[in-house]
């Protein structure tokens, strides 16, 4: 009785079917809640992703993600085609980071098969990765920007990622979807003269990077924005299995390339060449879309430690190993989890001696992140709803695949 | 005091991030854009670049390693054989399923198939999408003198044979296809 | 017709100069004495509409220009040198496209908004005088007339956002109505300061307060002066306003980081959800109109108005006495001035982020309107003590 003369109201049990958990909320008037489509076509939503909000005035008392605009059925694809065949439908669930899909899905084959390859097709991995995480965060961070309202940052993103992508057109050319690691190596030495492109690359980008720093991430309103806003604790953060920025961003100092090291990233870490950034709550509560994005941004930077690591020790020598033109590969399973820009991207294969795989399944980190979305949305408002999705940075394809 | 402070400070951190901003921004203003001005000029394109495939047509020999590697079988080919020589009818890739992975290129044994720098293809119809990658049909003219160089070879073989009573009938069937041929043609 | 002729013949030196140019006509008597000032009004209306509409295109280029050049890329370079034309094909596309009106949308309102929008701006631009003996209405509130008028075009803008039936519409509609009160609050109170200077309500006489000093040290925002009374002591809390004024009427119009009502990434296009066509270039010929109206009424009171060294020259006491090329190069210095102000908000939209929109409240009650009185507070007090102590 008092709560209502207070001007408290609970919403009623059918108002919040979409909301999870009890949450109450005061309100000086009550309106008509609202349901509303943010998606497929929204600019915000980075792709065919649907959102149904619900909200009251500009508060949204619910949200609840809709999946699958873009399915393509890519795990039973794989396990329509031969090994090497699914390479290419590799690059196109994450398809800002085909680098990195390529990586985990040669790597499980590679578990099963058994075999090492030759140490430089390792380091050009490993150079080809970090180049697609700076290029996957540049573009997290630009279009983070862009939902927040600053367009600049975007294309200046944009432009650093054009000169790394046409550092991969050098090298496998394609600019999106490489296909360039293949099982049992890379299937191209670098083009002469690449490795001190990279070089000059990472040079000017360490410069640029100062920029994209003080324009955006400093910016007082950006701050205003993201700080303090869709905070995941620690525990939540746990609980629904984030991986990547997002759980580094929770305070949680977890990264596959240190803590379970696979290719060059032990011998890399002990040469000190990268360390994980971990958000701190600078500005705000520990795990707000800030430390998310001051995350991801911190990341490029240790990318382009890693990449120079390579550059100084890579040597000449072979680049894939002595791989059939058809790939049998021997009966048995493996799981190979690897750092994705947006998390750990698992590959779980499954052979039996056969030129096609019996089950290929992929653990998509944008699909696990995303669960959050729909916990932290409700009780926000509608300008920070749009900034939450920006911070988790999901790739549809990936979610979706 | 705090809240007074906070509140200045807030002030005048939002105007001094501005300035910040606007100085980076305000610097490229005056500086040369990047960017081209696409159809008068163009990026370079690397020597790499997965863009429209080309064919050696004459070194090709059908092996169809092209169209088996192929993820999502785009690519058709269709050809007679006449002896060792190739009479073709047709190798379509369809553009709209190919996702330029260059899987194609690398089991070829002739080392024919490849991908050019070529990445514009317009077209006004879906099936213009269906690209004929031959640069001939039917046989090239080097291919014609050497089934009729092999064809002479042969009748003249069947022809010394068939001095002995016992190869009459392959005599007579080795011209029949020589004029079957020509008449396709 | 006794009724509208004697509030026509009211509006003075127009119908007067169509009247002397008649009289050279052979047979004057045939022309009614009513359609004169009519005449009269929809010339004066033609050349406020050539002027919105201009500012309009020369705006949208700006604009892309400047966001092309600052995010290193060129802008529209096809139609003409630079680009130049593009407003004009874009003018011909937004008119040849499909003027849609969605189902279920209310069509009298939504016909409506965009003309409420565009004849509000166009009554505002009536006030702004051209050149110092040339302008439409000599309003001796003119500052406060300004004000009122553009703030009518939140009422189209509701009007469109309810009209639209869309939600992303509607949302925009209320905020921008939540927007644009809270910020007429700071805009009026800051713009006290300039007045008290000034002494003045009308645009005209303010410029005239800033003449002398080479056309620039007699503007209003130096803290020391030096006009034509020789030095002088400035306001120092003048600056502080021209700031003050500068956020508020980011807000006014609409521009990032204050595009709340438009919100491309929350909202879709918010009120201009629906709208397309000619239609839709109307709320923007309103944007671009606004835009240029504020820069140049904050000109008038704190950049010197009409004085610059170019008008300098040609004024009353200056080298070459001419009162023709003193006007024109009043109009081109009131021009110049407009459209650099439009720069600096452009400038500003392409480098920050936009607020959430109770932080543009927070921003508006919290912020704007408590500074902006503790200037006009200390603006006062200043004048105040100036006139104490000299008099």
């Amino acid at each position: 009785m008092d709560r209502e003369l207070q001007g408290t109201i609970t919403l009623p049990e059918e108002g919040r079917t979409l909301a999870s958990g009890e949450q109450e909320f005061v309100l000086d008037v009550r309106t008509q809640d609202m349901e509303l489509n943010m998606g497929p076509q929204h600019p915000a939503t980075h792709g065919v992703m649907r959102i149904l909000v619900r909200t009251d005035g500009e508060l949204v008392t619910g949200a609840q993600p809709h999946l699958g605009y873009l399915h393509r059925c890519a795990e039973k694809i794989g396990e329509n085609v031969e090994w090497l065949q699914y390479l290419p439908y590799t690059d196109r669930y994450d398809y800002l980071a085909a680098m990195n899909n390529n990586i985990g899905y040669s790597m499980a084959v590679e578990a099963v098969m058994g075999i090492e390859i030759p140490r430089r097709a390792e380091m050009l991995r490993v150079i080809c990765a970090e180049l697609n995480r700076i290029g996957s965060h540049l573009i997290a961070f630009g279009t983070y920007g862009l939902d927040l309202g600053a367009i600049t940052p975007f294309l200046y993103a944009f432009r650093e990622r054009e000169w790394m992508m046409s550092l991969f057109e050098k090298i496998c050319g394609a600019r999106l979807t490489y296909s360039y690691i293949r099982i049992g190596g890379v299937f191209n030495d670098a083009p002469p003269g690449w490795l001190g492109e990279v070089s000059r690359f990472c040079d000017t980008f360490e410069v640029k990077w100062r920029e994209y720093y003080d324009l955006l991430i400093e910016n007082q309103i950006f701050v205003g924005r993201t700080a303090d806003v869709g905070v995941i604790p620690r525990d939540m953060a746990l609980d629904f299995g984030l991986t990547g920025p997002m759980l580094r961003g929770s305070g949680v100092d977890f990264d596959l390339r240190r803590d379970m090291p696979y290719s060059l990233y032990e011998e890399i870490h002990d040469a000190g060449a990268f360390k994980i950034p971990v958000g701190t709550g600078e500005k705000g509560t520990l795990g707000d879309c800030w430390d998310r994005v001051w995350v991801r941004v911190v990341e490029m930077m240790e990318s382009v430690g890693i990449v120079r690591w390579c550059l100084e020790n890579i040597e000449p020598g072979p680049v894939i190993g002595d791989i059939p033109k058809t790939l049998r590969v021997p009966a048995g399973e493996a799981y190979v989890g690897i750092e994705n820009p947006r998390g750990e991207l698992g590959h779980y294969v499954v052979s039996d001696g056969d030129k096609v795989a019996t089950r290929c399944r992929v653990r998509g980190p944008s699909f696990c992140n995303l669960a959050v979305v729909e916990e932290i949305l409700s009780g926000t408002l509608l300008g920070d709803s749009v900034a939450i999705i920006g911070s988790t940075d999901v790739v549809i394809g990936e979610t979706d695949r | 005091m705090v809240t007074v402070s906070r509140y200045f400070n807030n002030v005048w951190k939002s105007f001094w991030t501005t300035m910040v901003g606007m100085r980076i921004t305000g610097r490229y203003l005056l500086q040369k854009p990047i960017t081209v001005q696409y159809p008068d000029e163009r990026m370079p394109i690397p020597n790499r670049y997965r863009g429209i495939h080309y064919l050696e047509q004459e070194k090709c020999i059908d092996c169809l390693a092209c169209a088996r590697a192929c993820p999502i079988d785009c690519i058709e080919m269709d050809a007679v054989r006449h002896g060792k020589e190739l009479e073709w009818i047709s190798f379509t890739l369809d553009y709209q399923k190919c996702m330029f992975c260059e899987l194609c290129v690398y089991p070829c044994p002739k080392d024919c198939i490849h991908m050019g720098t070529e990445y514009a293809f317009v077209t006004y119809d879906r099936s213009e999408f269906k690209h004929d990658l031959l640069s001939y049909k039917g046989m090239s003219r080097d291919a014609k003198i050497r089934m009729v160089d092999a064809d002479k070879k042969k009748a003249e073989k069947e022809a010394a044979k068939a001095a002995k009573p016992a190869h009459e009938e392959a005599a007579e069937s080795a011209p029949e296809e020589g004029a079957e041929d020509a008449g396709a043609e | 017709m006794g009724f509208l002729q004697e509030k026509v013949a009211e509006l003075g030196s127009g119908t007067n100069l169509i009247r002397e140019l008649l009289a050279g006509a052979p047979r004057p008597e045939l022309v009614p004495d009513w359609a004169i000032p009519l005449t009269a009004v929809f010339i004066g209306v033609g050349i406020l509409l050539a002027i919105v509409s201009l500012c309009a295109m020369f705006g949208t280029w700006l604009e892309r220009k400047v966001s092309g050049h600052i995010q290193c890329r060129y802008g529209p370079m096809r139609a003409g040198w630079h680009g130049w034309l593009q407003p004009l094909a874009d003018g011909v596309k937004l008119l040849l496209k499909e003027d849609l009106i969605p189902l279920g949308a209310d069509r009298v309102l939504f016909v409506i908004a965009p003309a409420l929008v565009l004849s509000s701006i166009l009554g505002a631009m009536a006030v702004m005088p051209l050149a110092p003996d040339f302008f439409f209405a000599d309003a001796p509130m003119g500052v406060f007339l300004i004000l009122a008028l553009t703030s009518t075009t939140t009422i189209g803008v509701i009007m469109a956002g309810w009209a639209s039936n869309s939600k992303w519409s509607l949302y925009g509609a209320m905020r921008e109505a939540a927007q644009v009160v809270a910020y007429e609050i700071p805009l009026g109170v800051s713009l006290l300061v300039p007045l008290m200077v000034a002494g003045t309500f009308n645009l005209s006489e303010a410029s005239a307060g800033q003449a002398g000093g080479f056309g620039i040290f007699g503007w209003y925002i130096w803290p020391v002066g030096f006009g034509t009374e020789g030095f002088s002591l400035g306001n120092p809390f003048m600056i502080p306003a021209l700031v003050l004024v500068f956020v508020a009427v980011l807000a006014e119009t609409k521009r990032a980081p204050f595009d709340l009502p438009e919100t491309e990434s929350e909202l879709v296009a918010g009120f201009l959800t629906e709208y397309s066509g000619i239609r839709w270039s109307f709320f923007f010929m309103e944007e671009y109109a606004a835009m240029f109206l504020y820069c140049v009424v904050a000109s008038f009171f704190f950049l010197g108005g009409f004085n610059s060294p170019l008008t300098w020259v040609f004024e009353d006491g200056g080298l070459l006495p001419n009162v023709f090329l003193f006007n024109v190069m009043a109009f081109v210095t009131i021009v110049v001035k407009g459209f650099l102000g439009m720069f600096v908000m452009m400038w500003v939209r392409w480098t920050l982020p936009r607020l959430r929109i109770d932080q543009v409240m927070t921003m508006g009650y919290k912020y704007l309107t408590p500074l902006s009185l503790l200037c006009v507070l200390g603006a006062g007090l200043w004048e105040w003590g100036k006139w104490m102590i000299v008099g």
